[in-house]
């Protein structure tokens, strides 16, 4: 079973990128449960999203201590430190400008910031080897699908921003 | 502190900023707007403010004025209960359009048919917006929102203040305004501020933006203001 | 046909295999897809039905009026929302009728958080100024929120309670695998209001309504075997039980089965309707438990319920309660260690 969180703030688009991790596993036919966790504000506040992947079964969405905890943003660190202990893996992505311990900081590059969500989900993915890589794409072909019909350059650039570090 | 810097209202929390609104929100312009009235007329130690559900609860903390948030379509009567035992306090009911024109809008109506002496803030942005853009009373002809997938056609749009004016009392102030220009909504709050310092009942409506629940860039979002501002008619609502 | 749906998704499409045409709703966190997924519906069968209400108020009295002309329909709510539609689901219960409501309870006392808890059912089982005739499924996953929906509707039109599935803000939410193909058959849904029906809730002497509850009361107890639902789990040799509903059962279940594997005879006790509670099997199956550990977000709502019903037992009974606040396995499990 593995335990994934990703933490950022409203806008930064958490929570599309662990739907669609989360929806790899339900191609590859494995059990998976993803669970959105913020509060009222639209932007800006603190979003969270777990997602729990395992051969056979999962039964609840949230968990105590994440393996995987994916950071997008400053703000968000706090709120994260409860879910850390001595096996969980953390990346940054490159919104983080504070120093965390243990971690691993996903380079930009030439990647836009409007992708800087999937350029770490495939991070994610790379050290985590929870789903397949095609079929981690096709979730997300599924997901942008009238953004990638109506201008093929975002499909390029997030194609190009999730095979980074995948 | 540099001297070409906009100041900020005497009247803001400072430590609730930078303060939770969406980027592009028109929240914050009218707030600002209040802000400035309320410091130029000098009636912050004697001012009451109270948030409805939905975005105007992020205002709870805005001002350094006593405050609180109430149940959603509840600011009125809860204005209305305290301006009744407090009639030297300035009492303002800050709410949405669904707080006043939905859930809320017996509230809105009986109060303008009793005249109660509060002011409320009515800030407009056609959609339910804190709980992700469904349809409003003031969702225009047409438009799309979460649900009504294929544009708004069956029912009237409803236009606040032209409604109140016909059981309104002669000397009720009814004016709608727009977040986007705040110098003439200053004087709209103004005015609805001082018919309640008079004894009478006020309601200002501000077109507002939602980019967020609209899904629109800067220009459109500008654009849509602008197409709003004509549906919802600006100016004062006379009453003759 | 497995499909990969959030919780609200599915609700929602299990409203419209279970036989609903109406919906009646007013937008409030987390319930909201609930609402959104079934204009989408209707936009595509003009046969369905959705009207965005003033307040909820209105939706439960609008569904009312659609039951009452025989056609089924539902309602969906949260907390405040939920309070305000305690005055149709009294007068629901008065009449006896079939309304279906989905409670995704979020944290209690007024407006409080938009996500989760288990404070509302005190709510949903007794609210209004009734006496709490009405079925109340409480789900823990998201198939038992498509198969008990299904099962709602069917037990509302054929016992005509005002029946509910309380789920809350997780099961709202989350997203995963889910079965999606069982419909339901005929509801023998037949319009209440017709000729020779005239209805009323005003009574006017004391004996009147007396005789009006003792008879709703004979029915609801005469039934509630055929209504009353739980799940044991690794109870036949366990000293210790664990109570919970709802997603905390969920949490509980995989909680008794890592406490088992440090040899603690621990097993679970999960009511699924909590009105009727399953007094039945759980008389039959925690006889033998020497203690229950009661597990829920909230102030003993549970555990009130448990001990309303199940007083005779005696077994004695601890109650872990966490306001608004979910529990996971683990914690669940450091918690008993820790007793």
């Amino acid at each position: 079973m593995i335990k994934i969180l990703f933490a950022g703030e409203g806008g930064q688009g958490v929570q599309v990128v662990a739907e669609m991790l989360a929806k790899a596993a339900f191609l590859d036919g494995k059990k998976s449960l993803y669970i959105p966790n913020f509060g009222v504000e639209q932007r800006g506040g603190v979003s969270l999203a777990f997602v729990v992947i395992d051969e056979k079964s999962v039964t609840y969405p949230k968990f105590g201590k994440a393996h995987i905890l994916a950071i997008f943003s400053d703000r968000s660190i706090n709120r994260v430190k409860r879910y850390i202990d001595q096996d969980t893996q953390i990346i940054l992505g490159p919104a983080v400008t504070q120093k965390v311990e243990n971690s691993l900081s996903v380079k930009k590059d030439d990647i836009s910031i409007k992708a800087w969500n999937i350029l770490t989900l495939g991070k994610v993915v790379n050290l985590s080897k929870a789903v397949s890589k095609e079929n981690l794409i096709k979730a997300m072909e599924e997901r942008f699908k009238k953004y990638f019909d109506k201008d093929p350059r975002i499909k390029e650039m997030d194609l190009k921003a999730l095979n980074k570090e995948l | 502190m540099n001297n070409n810097q906009p100041r900020f209202p005497e009247c803001f929390k400072k430590d609730s900023k930078p303060h939770k609104f969406c980027p592009g929100c028109g929240h914050p312009l009218v707030l600002k707007a209040l802000g400035q009235v309320i410091d130029e007329m000098g009636i912050s130690e004697k001012t009451v403010f109270m948030v409805d559900i939905g975005c105007s609860l992020l205002a709870w903390d805005f001002f350094d004025i006593p405050t609180t948030q109430t149940h959603h379509g509840r600011t009125i009567p809860t204005a209305v209960g305290f301006k009744k035992v407090k009639k030297d306090k300035i009492v303002i009911a800050y709410v949405g359009d669904g707080g006043a024109y939905a859930i809320g809008l017996q509230h809105t109506i009986t109060s303008c048919l009793r005249n109660d002496p509060i002011t409320t803030i009515v800030v407009n942005n056609t959609v339910y917006a804190m709980t992700g853009g469904q349809l409003a009373p003031t969702t225009t002809d047409n438009e799309i929102t979460t649900t009504t997938p294929e544009g708004k056609k069956e029912f009237a749009t409803l236009k606040g203040p032209e409604m109140l004016k016909e059981i309104a009392n002669k000397e009720a102030y009814l004016a709608r305004g727009s977040s986007f220009k705040p110098l003439v909504l200053k004087q709209y709050l103004k005015k609805a501020i001082e018919t309640q310092i008079k004894g009478n009942f006020s309601l200002v409506e501000a077109v507002s933006a939602c980019p967020t629940n609209w899904k629109t860039n800067a220009q459109e979002t500008i654009e849509r203001v602008n197409e709003l501002e004509k549906i919802f008619t600006q100016g004062e609502i006379k009453n003759d | 046909m497995k499909d990969f749906l959030m919780g609200n998704q599915i609700l929602a499409y299990a409203a419209l295999n279970a036989g609903a045409k109406a919906m009646f709703g007013y937008p409030i966190t987390p319930s909201c897809e609930i609402l959104e997924t079934w204009a989408v519906l209707c936009s595509k069968d003009k046969n369905l039905s959705l009207l965005q209400t003033e307040d909820e108020m209105a939706a439960g009295f609008g569904t009312i009026g659609s039951c009452l002309a025989g056609v089924p329909a539902f309602t969906a709510t949260a907390g405040p929302g939920n309070v305000l539609m305690q005055d149709a689901f009294s007068m629901a219960e008065a009449l006896r009728i079939p309304t279906v409501a989905m409670i995704m309870q979020r944290g209690g006392l007024s407006t409080s958080t938009v996500i989760y808890s288990q404070e509302e059912v005190r709510l949903t089982c007794f609210g209004g100024n009734g006496e709490g005739f009405r079925v109340v499924y409480s789900t823990s996953n998201l198939q038992e929120l498509y198969d008990y929906t299904l099962k709602a509707f069917k037990v509302a039109w054929k016992y005509r309670w005002p029946t509910f599935i309380l789920a809350d803000g997780y099961q709202a939410k989350m997203k995963g695998e889910i079965e999606i193909g069982k419909k339901n058959g005929d509801l023998n849904n037949k319009a209440i209001l017709k000729k020779g029906v005239n209805l009323r809730n005003c009574y006017n002497l004391e004996e009147e309504i007396g005789e009006v509850i003792v008879n709703y009361e004979n029915d609801y107890q005469k039934n509630r075997a055929e209504i009353e639902e739980a799940e044991t789990y690794k109870l036949e040799d366990a000293k210790i039980a664990l109570l919970a509903h709802g997603i905390v059962g969920s949490a509980a279940k995989i909680a008794v089965d890592k406490l088992r594997e440090k040899g603690l005879k621990i097993g679970l006790f999960r009511p699924i309707t909590l009105r009727p509670f399953p007094v039945i099997e759980a008389a039959k199956t925690l006889d033998k438990v020497e203690k229950i550990f009661v597990i829920e977000s909230a102030l003993g709502q549970l555990s009130s319920l448990f001990k309303d019903e199940l007083y005779d037992l005696s077994i004695p009974l601890v109650e872990i309660n966490k306001p608004g606040v979910g529990f996971t396995p683990s914690e669940i499990v450091g918690i008993i260690n820790e007793q």
